[in-house]
């Protein structure tokens, strides 16, 4: 998703012209929008990667907050209550929104919510279905909706190091934690290189003919450039990494969690704390007094 | 594994009876798979404190020497390997990389992807905490302090000038203590000023902590002005070790191996017959170089009329300029502020600031790849609101600075090919043959442009950019992190497009390419428009250089010493200016 979202906004305006080559100037006028959304899209997932809004989860051990997590993405499963499931997706949304997890997720998330409640919603009556289909359907979207909540809380409130240090702290095989911190550091690269390459197909490509009967040029087109943006995307990464294996080799990084020391030494500054302890508690209590209560 | 620590290490005047720090014996070494050695019988003794810079032309085998420096070679790369490492009289056969990493740091030359953690703190501790060392983060100051680094410790890695990065990753290696630095072409990706801060560095952590420094480099000015011993490779072996000044009077034997004369060894050369037959030491710097030219200059100096900068008709108008954008912090920041510029047919532009001062964000408002916030874009007549980006690439080209990111097929035919394909042209065929021919690339047409060298790799988006027959070219440093040889290239080729192309921007940080190409320079500082002049007059107004942060060329420094009024930009052009006065003897 982090990939393709970026194209779409790109490529929307980019205008019937083009073919038509040098003609007098076009009645259209961009806004600045196109571009501008582009950048926007970008800076919110790196403000969601490295949780720059702060929010009450970013201050707890990301111990507790992985266990925060599991607590709440394992809770859905266990009723098929549908009150129980809402207090569940209350809860969920509650902490999400205490977490700041922005527009950009609260959106898809919403937009990805509703569309495929209304797609089921359609299979369901012209498949011939009842009103009993309606309330399973509720409860597998309560359900999804609140693990989703809890997860988007949970990553928003995590910034690489402190992820990593959690998994590792956890006893998560070191290169497991190097691995979500490396890939971190990657996004913002990749987002940018992938939008020079947007960018070039855009210009040195054919130009478009018209967006086509509900815009399926356009979109046809959009896609065709999103799927050849990824292969200079991975080969220009494949080159980079060269230098980044042997560079991990002199820098003390074998891939392996032999050494118990440096583990040790890096997480010496996570602190779990009362609080962090009256976080899970809490969620616990609510979780379990839920359960048994709806 | 006790780390050796740097304070142990001896002065740089310390006497050869020492163990060297790094002594090689008969290495021969083939990559496996590799047709031929890449190194073959070296022998090489590097003394403790010295500052060595290894030079070399492609394919010398340079790269492979230093890797085995720190194990690299043998242990990550094995190939068939005989002869004999020692690091301080310790062999490195029996001796992993990582122990090995707390007696020799190493810097890649593609330096950004050794940096593995986000922020700077982070990275630079990353190694002690690998190693577990219970002082890591005193390490980590340590070394952030000694580059002067502590002010952006908490910034993001992705967020660092070129520059700064540089410096990230030699804390991450200075951060183990060790006593040997090697650094891969520190002036390859970074301009040349901004290596001279890393050299500044290099320099005094080998003053004051007696570090021996290993370079690779071919940039003639850096090494005579920094290192203290030249050791020249060709063919996988070592040609000569000799003392700076000596290794650069061997003119030809750098020649081969891509390293042309600085600046001040050639006009010294050219002018002081002495110098030329090898009877007097060649001059390394300026000031020597001034010194040695004055009895030659004299009165004589006849200034050139400046070359007429082109006013041709009105290509591009920027009225009111501002753009920005926000930060991942969440405030907005404005790049360009209040811009007006007019670019005419003719102009060659030379767009030069320093890093941040809103060059690649005017080449993409110029481009119509972004509009700007307020203010008007016109090119060629029209509003870029009006056009959509990709109407517009037919009048306006864009060379990104990454030739990688230009790569969009799997061979350079095809890339160039885009463009003129999309657009249904009938000669495409034909375009992109003369194109490639231009551009001297036919033989590699077929080649995907990933895997050319970085000349090659530029000359391809070069001619990517003229099958697109833009009336306005812009380009993004064309020629950062170019050898020398391929740095003429370019900008012999930049001299020689013509035709379809009205007007050419550069943003660069080359002033060789201002020097020797523009006939316009504009100065950009923190998104204003500093100054609107020719060449000439640039490097000689010092507030300007000051303010904007820019180092004229060596030649023009050395006009300025000897006192000429309108500074000289080429050799050629001081030579001719003070040959005019007829010398004491032909050379």
């Amino acid at each position: 998703m982090t990939a393709v979202a970026p194209a779409a906004p790109t490529m929307a305006t980019s205008g019937p012209d083009g073919s038509t080559g040098r003609k007098a100037p076009k009645a259209t006028t961009r806004s600045g929008f196109d571009r501008m959304s582009v950048e926007w899209v970008k800076l919110e997932l790196m403000r969601v990667a490295y949780a720059t809004r702060g929010g009450f989860l970013a201050r707890r051990d990301p111990r507790a907050v992985l266990g925060w997590y599991l607590l709440c993405a394992v809770a859905p499963w266990l009723t098929y209550s549908t009150p129980a499931l809402a207090v569940f997706f209350a809860v969920a949304l509650a902490c999400a929104l205490a977490a700041r997890i922005g527009p950009l997720l609260l959106g898809l998330f919403t937009l990805g919510l509703l569309g495929q409640a209304a797609y089921v919603l359609v299979l369901v009556f012209v498949l011939g279905g009842n009103a009993a289909a309606i309330d399973g359907l509720l409860q597998i979207s309560l359900k999804l909706g609140a693990i989703s909540l809890a997860s988007m809380a949970a990553f928003v409130s995590l910034d690489p190091e402190k992820l990593s240090d959690g998994l590792q702290a956890l006893r998560a095989p070191a290169v497991l934690g190097f691995g979500v911190s490396y890939g971190y550091r990657m996004v913002s690269l990749l987002i940018d290189e992938f939008q020079t390459i947007v960018d070039g197909h855009r210009l040195r490509g054919t130009p478009p003919r018209g967006h086509g009967f509900l815009g399926w040029r356009t979109a046809t087109r959009i896609g065709t450039i999103a799927v050849q943006a990824f292969y200079p995307l991975i080969l220009n990464t494949a080159k980079r990494t060269r230098t980044t294996v042997e560079a991990l080799e002199t820098r003390g990084f074998a891939g392996t969690s032999g050494d118990d020391q440096g583990r040790r030494l890096r997480l010496a500054h996570l602190r779990f704390t009362l609080a962090d302890a009256a976080l899970l508690l809490v969620t616990l209590v609510v979780v379990v007094a839920t359960l048994v209560l709806l | 594994m006790p780390a050796p620590t740097t304070v142990a290490a001896p002065p740089p005047a310390a006497p050869t009876t020492l163990v060297p720090a790094i002594e090689v014996r008969g290495l021969t070494f083939r990559y496996p798979g590799a047709a031929q050695d890449s190194l073959h019988d070296v022998d090489l003794t590097i003394e403790p404190g010295d500052f060595v810079a290894v030079v070399g032309g492609n394919g010398s085998g340079k790269t492979t020497l230093c890797k085995a420096f720190n194990g690299l070679v043998p242990h990550f790369w094995n190939g068939d390997i005989s002869g004999r490492v020692r690091v301080h009289g310790r062999s490195t056969a029996r001796r992993s990389v990582g122990e090995i990493a707390h007696d020799v740091g190493y810097v890649f030359q593609d330096f950004g992807n050794q940096l593995v953690r986000p922020t700077v703190r982070d990275d630079v501790s990353f190694g002690p905490l690998n190693f577990g060392h219970e002082d890591w983060a005193e390490r980590t100051d340590r070394a952030l302090a000694a580059l002067g680094l502590a002010s952006v410790a908490s910034t993001h890695t992705w967020q660092l000038s070129g520059g700064q990065q540089h410096l990230t990753a030699l804390a991450g290696s200075l951060a183990l203590a060790p006593s040997i630095l090697v650094v891969d072409e520190p002036a390859a990706e970074v301009d040349p000023r901004r290596a001279a801060v890393v050299y500044d560095h290099l320099t005094r952590l080998n003053r004051e902590q007696g570090i021996t420094v290993v370079v690779i480099e071919h940039h003639a000015e850096l090494i005579a002005r920094y290192a203290r011993s030249v050791v020249l490779m060709a063919d996988g072996r070592v040609r000569w070790h000799l003392p700076v000044r000596e290794a650069l009077a061997r003119r030809d034997d750098l020649a081969d191996a891509h390293v042309p004369d600085p600046q001040v060894v050639a006009l010294a050369r050219e002018l002081v017959p002495a110098v030329a037959r090898g009877e007097e030491p060649v001059p390394l710097t300026v000031d020597e170089c001034a010194d040695l030219l004055r009895p030659v200059a004299g009165a004589a100096d006849v200034a050139l009329p400046p070359t007429p900068s082109g006013r041709g008709p009105l290509l591009a108008r920027m009225t009111g300029v501002e753009h920005g954008y926000r930060t991942v912090s969440g405030e907005r920041r404005t790049v360009l502020e209040g811009l007006d510029i007019e670019l005419h047919e003719d102009d060659r532009v030379a767009l030069v600031g320093s890093n941040g001062a809103g060059k690649s964000t005017l080449l993409s408002v110029l481009s119509g790849l972004a509009v700007p916030r307020t203010g008007t874009v016109e090119v060629d007549g029209r509003d870029t609101r009006s056009v959509s980006a990709a109407g517009l690439a037919d009048t306006v080209c864009y060379l990104v600075q990454r030739p990688e990111e230009m790569f969009l097929q799997d061979s350079v035919r095809a890339d160039v090919g885009m463009h003129p394909r999309g657009r249904g042209l009938t000669d495409a065929d034909e375009l992109v043959d003369e194109v490639l021919a231009r551009v001297n690339l036919t033989r590699l047409a077929d080649r995907d442009g990933r895997l050319l060298s970085g000349g090659q790799q530029r000359r391809a988006t070069l001619a990517i950019g003229l099958a697109m027959r833009p009336r306005l070219l812009l380009l993004d440093e064309p020629t950062s992190s170019l050898d020398l040889s391929s740095r003429d290239d370019v900008i012999a080729m930049l001299d020689a497009l013509s035709g379809h192309i009205r007007c050419t921007v550069v943003a660069t940080h080359d002033m060789h390419l201002v020097a020797e190409w523009a006939n316009r320079v504009i100065v950009l500082d923190q998104g204003r428009v500093l100054a609107d002049t020719d060449p000439q007059t640039l490097f000689a107004s010092p507030a300007v250089l000051e303010t904007a942060r820019l180092v004229p060329p060596q030649v023009t420094q050395v006009g300025a010493a000897l006192g000429m009024a309108v500074p000289p930009l080429s050799v050629d052009e001081l030579v001719r200016r003070l040959s005019t006065r007829p010398t004491e003897e032909p050379a």
